[in-house]
């Protein structure tokens, strides 16, 4: 833990905190560069250096402790890494098991629709316990470094905006601590389960993005959806996400429809797939081609990092320059008993996934959850942290980010706004740690 | 005799809703010499004249795991950090070990204990690990791997094998296996006949002969893919048949089963399976798997391990075997509660609270006391959600964790 100093502040500097909050955080680690040894890196270098903080924004990164002005709180840091904190990007806090008794999952039989037809019984008698267990579901991924969740919320005709009203109180109750997206999901089918009006309502009601969920598999109607989708987007101002999980070519013709609705709509840069599947089904001039559709429309990718079917090529997206996030979207619930809501564990994964094994190669995979940021730039030069950064970032236990995700660092603490993130003591530690 | 206190037991299965869940009761279990001896219900009181009572306070005891394939000897743990030198290929990759390994065997003890703890800390209390016997560090990481395995032999049994990662037939390596083999090693091993000794019959032959020598059992690293690969497996069954040394072998890894066509796969697990050899496997992401759930359907046992971790060879990996489970389950889709529960079966050798249709099968009166201590609803919940273990118990003995004994820690 890092120790907290707040010495007792003289009259005239009250009077300068009540203007502007300064934090001092002393001994950082940050990495500053590549060790390369014939032009391979074979090391991360690092610095100790300290940061100043006002108003939730870096103001200063200095060496110098005299910079220090007396009378400012001052947080040792003694010492960890500083780390840009992560972006949960698909998730499902409104429809969980976490921090309820253990269930497992009902055996499939027909595909999605075991599971919708499940939910239509399910979600009402588990709506008592919805916000309780959003939050816990929240404090977890605070806990474990997040200060941005993008969550989907069911909207379908057995929730109606139920369950977006539990989403949107969870989450504002933690304000102080994340920034966050609730999309709007029409789980049950956009068309198929005549949610339109709905959706609408509840981009009204607190809903940020537009959802949706393979329009040719569960709407049976790919271009119908694809254009309703649109049309509530369009008419709300807002962005879009969808769920994808359709295969190979039936996927494939789904992107190519979906960012040709991406242009006519003018939402260039604010379109997200969900998992994506057929990109790992693509190969060779097919996936190439698919890639400059998608980065045409800078349509970004979010992926769990499935090990169940072929893993999209994240390596060869991003090398492509198209943004992939990773997202833990269940915690254990009806769909799955699975997910850890461990993020740096969720690296870890991709990098065994990706045989990702060398310092450089470990380094470049924070990104993935940290909406970009990385602390150097793919050449080993300091990008992160920067004066005029805000304060969102992770003290973490390690020598480095390649250390950190290989051998799953313990997170020390989180900051959000430059303010620590403290919740209430875990009842139960599911995952080991 | 020692009592444990309100111990989590699984008793049968129960139907809520149409779906199968696990039932539990809570037990109290006498245990003397390592040994169960009673089993009372937890309504009955413990018999005045216990000597020592540990509360587990309804915690549930699941069997020990066993971590059936490491490398004890490779880790860097307790180094300080370092990632894996790229290299082109193989070769440059076994040249750095080669010249890394001189520079690492001062510390074998040292690293392959902070190793034990890793794995022992997770719930492992057997643990199978391959030792380089190899020109370059010719018995040096043998004895730091005994020495290391000497100072938890309360908590940790073990299988040494005699591993020559440099190959086995060149230099004067027969011999120097042989030296291993009187030197503490416990069984044989040996790594891909094809691609390593480039002579499969002749490799195969005298790994079979030194363990012949030395009344050992043999498990082999096979990464040899294909059809190579399986002709390599059916090689060695041929050899075990002429040998008689059914029962005492394995393959580890064996991704060639999983690349063979299934008509293939079959008749290869009934082989395996009539000749008790048994396939080890590291549940890898990047490789084809042998299909796990078929050669089981066959009667092939089959064992998980965590590999060796944190290495010359790869950075990451851990120590918790509990993890190589949950991610074939993972893998293989498993999310209902008979098949999530009946997959702990891979890592603990066999070992379940209940057999498949749900019947009572451990513990039973007479077996070890050796049990992990969770806070879970049933093995399902244990397999998905990898509970932190409380305490890990072998053969009555609290060997990491801590359990209440009447009113204090120990």
């Amino acid at each position: 833990m890092v120790e907290e100093h707040h010495p007792q502040p003289s009259k005239h500097l009250i009077l300068e905190a009540d203007l502007m909050k300064t934090i001092w955080m002393k001994n950082v680690r940050m990495e500053t560069g590549f060790e390369k040894e014939n032009e391979v890196v074979t090391g991360t270098l690092t610095e100790y250096a300290h940061v100043k903080i006002v108003d939730g924004e870096i103001k200063a990164i200095t060496q110098d402790e005299s910079q220090i002005e007396s009378g400012t709180a001052v947080i040792d840091a003694k010492g960890k890494l500083i780390l840009p904190s992560f972006r949960e990007m698909h998730i499902h806090i409104d429809k969980t098991y976490y921090s309820g008794p253990w269930k497992a999952c009902r055996p499939i039989t027909k595909g999605i629709f075991t599971r919708i037809e499940e939910e239509q019984e399910l979600l009402p008698k588990q709506l008592p316990y919805a916000k309780d267990r959003a939050e816990k579901m929240i404090e977890l991924l605070l806990r474990n470094g997040h200060t941005h969740i993008r969550t989907h919320c069911n909207i379908e005709p057995t929730s109606g905006l139920k369950h977006l009203e539990v989403t949107v109180n969870a989450l504002e109750k933690y304000k102080q601590h994340l920034t966050y997206d609730i999309v709007a999901f029409p789980q049950h089918g956009l068309l198929r389960s005549n949610s339109v009006e709905l959706m609408r309502e509840a981009m009204k009601n607190g809903a940020t993005l537009v959802g949706g969920v393979d329009p040719a598999t569960v709407d049976r109607q790919i271009d119908q959806s694809l254009y309703t989708t649109f049309d509530i987007a369009a008419e709300h101002n807002a962005g879009v996400d969808i769920h994808l999980h359709d295969p190979d070519t039936l996927g494939a013709f789904t992107f190519e429809r979906l960012a040709d609705y991406t242009k006519e709509a003018n939402l260039k840069g604010r379109v997200t797939i969900s998992h994506a599947i057929a990109l790992g089904d693509l190969e060779g001039q097919a996936l190439t081609d698919m890639m400059a559709i998608l980065k045409d429309q800078e349509i970004d990718i979010t992926t769990t990092i499935p090990i169940n079917r072929p893993t999209i090529p994240v390596p060869t997206l991003d090398q492509y320059g198209l943004q992939v996030s990773v997202g833990h979207d269940s915690l254990t619930d009806h769909w799955s008993p699975f997910g850890t809501g461990d993020t740096i564990e969720k690296l870890n994964m991709l990098a065994e996934r990706f045989r990702l094994i060398d310092e450089y190669s470990i380094n470049r995979t924070w990104k993935y959850a940290s909406g970009g940021i990385t602390p150097l730039d793919h050449e080993g030069k300091q990008v992160w942290p920067q004066v005029g950064d805000a304060a969102d970032f992770v003290l973490v236990e390690a020598s480095c980010s390649a250390e950190a995700v290989a051998r799953r660092a313990r997170i020390d603490s989180v900051y959000k706004n430059g303010e620590k993130v403290i919740l209430p003591q875990s009842e139960s530690v599911l995952i080991n740690k | 005799m020692i009592w444990l206190k309100n111990v989590k037991l699984e008793v049968g299965n129960m139907v809520n809703g149409g779906l199968t869940e696990t039932k539990t009761e809570t037990f109290h279990l006498g245990i003397r010499e390592g040994k169960i001896i009673e089993q009372l219900p937890h309504t009955q009181p413990i018999p005045q004249h216990a000597d020592e009572v540990y509360d587990i306070k309804g915690l549930l005891a699941i069997p020990t795991f066993k971590e059936m394939h490491n490398h004890l000897d490779k880790t860097y743990l307790s180094l300080g950090w370092k990632a894996t030198k790229p290299v082109k290929n193989l070769k440059e990759r076994l040249q750095f070990e080669a010249e890394e390994l001189t520079e690492l065997a001062p510390t074998t003890k040292q690293r392959a204990k902070r190793m034990i703890d890793e794995i022992l800390s997770n719930g492992s209390t057997h643990i199978r690990t391959h030792v380089n016997i190899d020109p370059y560090i010719g018995l040096k990481n043998l004895e730091g791997v005994i020495e290391a395995l000497e100072e938890y032999k309360h908590a940790v049994t073990a299988d040494i094998i005699a591993f020559p990662q440099h190959g086995l037939l060149r230099d004067s390596m027969p011999a120097l296996m042989r030296e291993a083999m009187r030197n503490g090693a416990t069984m044989v091993g040996g790594l891909d006949p094809a691609g390593i000794d480039r002579s499969i019959e002749k490799s195969l032959y005298e790994t079979m002969n030194i363990a012949h020598e030395f009344d050992a059992d043999v498990d082999i690293h096979l990464h040899d893919g294909g059809h190579m690969g399986t002709y390599t497996i059916e090689k060695w069954i041929e050899m075990v048949e002429e040998s008689d040394w059914q029962n005492r072998t394995a393959i580890s890894h064996a991704f060639c089963i999983g690349e063979v066509p299934e008509v293939k796969q079959v008749e290869l697990a009934e082989r395996l399976g009539d000749n008790g050899v048994a396939i080890m496997s590291t549940i890898p992401l990047t490789k084809s798997l042998p299909p796990i759930q078929l050669l089981d359907d066959h009667g092939v046992k089959v064992h998980l391990g965590c590999d060796g971790f944190y290495d010359s060879w790869s950075p990451l990996g851990h120590g918790d075997i509990l993890e190589k489970v949950y991610k074939y389950g993972q893998l293989t889709r498993k999310s209902d509660e008979v098949s999530l529960r009946d997959s702990l079966k891979w890592i603990t050798g066999g070992i379940t609270a209940l057999t498949k249709t749900g019947e009572y099968k451990w513990p039973l009166a007479e077996d070890d006391a050796s049990f992990i201590f969770v806070d879970a609803a049933s093995s399902a919940e244990v397999v998905a959600r990898r509970p932190k273990r409380a305490a890990v118990m072998n053969k009555g003995k609290v060997v990491y964790g801590s359990l209440w004994c009447t009113h204090e820690l120990v």
